[in-house]
């Protein structure tokens, strides 16, 4: 096994290790929710619960998914060995240290602010320490993929850099952008304030540095999907890309309006003006056309590799394409789920439409069908395309595979569907108990009930997945074909330097992050002192100078 | 393309479209945002360019006093948690607090432990709480008997002495502290209303879980831990809100809430904190 391969292979197992514990989580929190009975219905615990899957699914699922992802992907398309080897395990190192210590905090009933980190709730300083951590250890994969990126192209001056290498690296970047807000609230905010060292708190600067990240972090890890949508979609549909260079102008238009956006998340919240909420809510819509060009050139690739294959007429390609390929399927599956949630998100982030669906169900429903749906079944078809690749060990049965993709899409548009539904009734997130004998709230019941089916069938399809990737790791060791990517119809021989690097979009970002939050962060520096007592949600917070 | 080009270097098409883009987005939107928008979409008459700008920024001019007649005001006690009152608190010195509380134990116990249902125990009780009492004493927001005088004896700093003292004297009420292991039955299920009340609450009627504020997990600045105070001395408190006698409540919470809360109910819910916390 290759260096990185064992590598990349080290951050899959944390991720899927994790990812099944939370998994079930989530289904007993649907379950508490719900008018049915539930065990250990305990308020606390439901608090805590949603704490630790929300932590472990959107930041140790994914960074760790996303940074063993990387470093495969690095060393398979530039085809050489990985450089900094010891500094990446250093970085998994890390990163693991915080999971562990965030998790310990969580468990331990001292961190249940519901994994956002919005003051003046505020948890025990491990968990901000542990989540700081993480973050920081991630840095570490960042600056890998762009000094491996650099490397490349110093050695090879006269190619363009490979798309999934430049799409990676760009993912890197905008990882960098989005998690720095994060970092500076983490160390200069939030930790202070949970280790005793303050006693107030500038809510406002918190939260309006969390939702820099809180944006783009969704587009961190939307990109991996992206990828495989480019890159290892057209070769196992048996096909070729469509457009490399609409590739790239895809994954830079993510980087560059994923950023400036946040704002929409703070769309209810007094601190800032009317005119900069629009700002980002128009610069949001852009986020628009990345994702159709994306939808646009991932079709036409299927549709090469359906006629290819001998597909006829308008529709033929589409029957004549290797379904029974789980790439090919959750793609599928996956640009259906992006198409619901898509809609959906259209509401969330304009400025107007935002109220009726604030803080409601309708918000938890959107992000699992986008986030739980439409990306992690592509993480999903991606492990089950390279894990084999990386052990040397094929799947056992794709049917299985196909059947834990086709589970997973219907168990989360049963969860979600009746969701939205109970959102747009006005039923809140975040909330432990619900009366339901309150006639307002009678009427979402069913749907609740609903929802929890889903769940379970989610987590029937998480425990399938688990056993699909150890019956593969138990089994024996055949030669496989190296990881290969998706050639254009096209092949780039020269491109302009604006499509095979980062300066110019690194500035572009530079003026529209300070265009649109230069005056939102700025202000807080000049307005008289408005910091807050912090609410410490459970127990005393460590060490705390709390009187 | 052998090396890349700075971004303000013009020589190829590509710097030059997307900053020409990325401008012309952003001047639209600024527009827009702060002009177009902040001017029309008033519930009153069309604001002038200049008040729309200001708007758009988050500055707003109706910060003005309200022109119609306002009933009188009435606080419900001269403390607000800001940095000023949590440093006097946090300044407090258990070794005079101690000189101080001499004079408490007649009726709050030997080293704060009520032996009385009459008298709250102090011991163990968030100092913050007990600094906000004894100054709604001093300022007559709360009434009671012997300890508006008690409390009017004493200094600010002597109040948060004595704070600091109670707070860190053991064998009172339990701390406070998050709970890692989930029990089953804290939730709107449960059929004890005791329990029901203390862990859930009645979203129905806008009460808030009880545990929420008061322990035994969890905990809010200004609220008093109950587990282990005396059910009797609960219950009068609860009463006393719900009647309107005691005041002394920031937001109104406790008067809202007692309010609602039916007398077997404020006996059930004293109940609990009274036996769950005894201790041996």
């Amino acid at each position: 096994m290759q260096r990185s391969s064992r590598l990349a292979l080290f951050h899959y197992w944390v991720a899927f290790a994790v990812f099944l514990p939370a998994a079930l989580l989530g289904a007993w929190q649907m379950l508490v929710r719900s008018p049915l009975p539930a065990p250990l219905d305990d308020s606390a615990a439901y608090y805590a619960s949603v704490t630790l899957h929300g932590t472990a699914m959107a930041y140790v699922v994914t960074t760790f998914f996303i940074m063993g992802f990387g470093y495969a992907l690095a060393a398979t398309s530039l085809a050489r060995p990985l450089r900094g080897m010891t500094a990446a395990w250093i970085g998994f190192a890390i990163c693991l240290a915080g999971t562990l210590m965030a998790v310990v905090a969580i468990l331990a009933g001292r961190a249940s602010v519901l994994y956002t980190f919005y003051p003046p709730l505020l948890a025990s300083g491990w968990y901000y320490g542990g989540a700081f951590l993480l973050i920081a250890g991630s840095m570490i994969w960042v600056v890998l993929m762009i000094l491996n990126m650099r490397a490349w192209k110093r050695d090879n001056p006269a190619r363009p850099v490979p798309l999934p290498m430049f799409a990676i690296t760009a993912t890197a970047i905008l990882w960098a952008w989005s998690a720095t807000p994060t970092l500076i609230e983490l160390g200069g905010i939030l930790l202070p304030r949970a280790f005793g060292w303050s006693d107030l708190i500038d809510a406002s600067l918190a939260r309006t540095l969390f939702s820099v990240t809180l944006h783009s972090i969704v587009y961190f890890w939307l990109m991996p999907a992206y990828i495989a949508f480019y890159t290892l979609v057209p070769l196992a549909a048996g096909g070729r890309m469509y457009s490399d260079t609409m590739g790239r102008l895809a994954f830079i238009m993510l980087f560059v309006f994923s950023l400036p956006v946040g704002m929409h998340h703070l769309l209810m919240d007094p601190e800032h003006g009317s005119g900069f909420k629009f700002l980002q809510s128009f610069l949001t819509f852009l986020v628009v056309l990345p994702t159709l060009l994306t939808v646009f050139s991932t079709c036409a690739s299927l549709e090469i590799a359906g006629r290819i294959r001998g597909g006829r007429g308008l529709l033929g390609w589409i029957g004549a394409l290797p379904w029974n390929e789980p790439m090919v399927l959750a793609v599928g599956l996956s640009l259906v789920m992006l198409g619901f949630g898509g809609f959906g998100g259209l509401i969330n982030m304009s400025f107007a439409m935002n109220a009726m669906i604030h803080n409601t169900s309708w918000v938890t429903a959107h992000f699992h069908l986008m986030f739980g749906g439409a990306v992690v079944i592509m993480y999903f078809a991606i492990a089950y395309e390279m894990w084999p690749r990386i052990t040397g060990k094929p799947l056992r049965s794709k049917t299985l595979a196909r059947a834990q993709l086709w589970l997973w899409f219907f168990g989360m548009l049963i969860t979600t569907i009746p969701w939205h539904i109970a959102g747009l009734m006005g039923q809140p997130r975040r909330v432990a108990a619900f009366d339901y004998a309150d006639p307002l709230l009678a009427r979402m019941g069913p749907l609740v009930v609903i929802s929890v089916i889903g769940g379970v069938i989610l987590l029937a399809s998480a425990i399938l997945l688990i056993v699909i990737l150890a019956r593969s790791h138990f089994g024996a060791r055949v030669a496989t074909e190296p990881l290969g990517y998706a050639t254009a119809v096209n092949p780039p021989i020269r491109l302009p330097p604006a499509l095979n690097g980062f300066g110019l979009w690194n500035a572009i970002v530079a003026v529209l992050m300070l265009l649109a939050y230069g005056y939102p962060i700025g202000q807080f520096f000049f307005m008289k002192p408005h910091s807050v007592p912090a609410v410490a949600v459970t127990g005393r917070p460590d060490s705390s100078r709390q009187p | 393309m052998v090396r890349e080009q700075g971004p303000f270097k013009h020589s190829n098409p590509w710097p030059h479209i997307a900053w020409i883009t990325v401008a012309a987005v952003s001047i639209a939107s600024f527009l827009i945002g702060f002009l177009v928008l902040g001017r029309i979409q008033q519930n009153g008459p069309a604001l002038g360019g200049w008040a729309a700008l200001c708007r758009a920024i988050g500055i707003t001019a109706d910060r003005g006093p309200a022109s119609e007649p306002q009933p009188p005001q009435r606080t419900p006690t001269r403390i607000a948690w800001t940095q000023d009152t949590l440093a006097r608190i946090g300044s407090g010195k258990e070794q005079h607090g101690a000189f101080v509380a001499l004079s408490c134990a007649a009726c709050h116990g030997e080293g704060g432990v009520s032996s009385s249902a009459l008298f709250p125990t102090l011991a163990g009780m968030n100092a913050a709480a007990i600094y906000k009492q004894l100054d709604d004493f001093r300022s007559g927001k709360r009434v009671w008997a012997a300890m508006g005088a008690i409390a009017t004896a004493l200094s600010d700093q002597d109040s948060a002495d004595v704070a600091a003292y109670f707070a860190h004297r053991p064998s009172g009420l339990a701390p406070v502290a998050g709970e890692g292991k989930p029990r089953g039955g804290r939730s709107l299920r449960q059929r004890d209303p005791a329990i029901r009340l203390v862990f859930a609450g009645d979203p129905e009627r806008g009460i808030p879980p009880c545990a929420a504020c008061h322990g035994p997990d969890a905990e809010r600045l200004g609220a008093p831990a109950l587990q282990g105070q005396h059910a009797e001395y609960i219950e009068r408190q609860l009463a006393a809100f719900a009647q309107g006698v005691r005041q002394n409540d920031i937001n109104e919470q406790m008067r809202v809430i007692a309010h609602e809360l039916k007398p077997s109910e404020m006996h059930a819910v004293a109940g609990f904190y009274g036996t769950a916390g005894e201790h041996e």
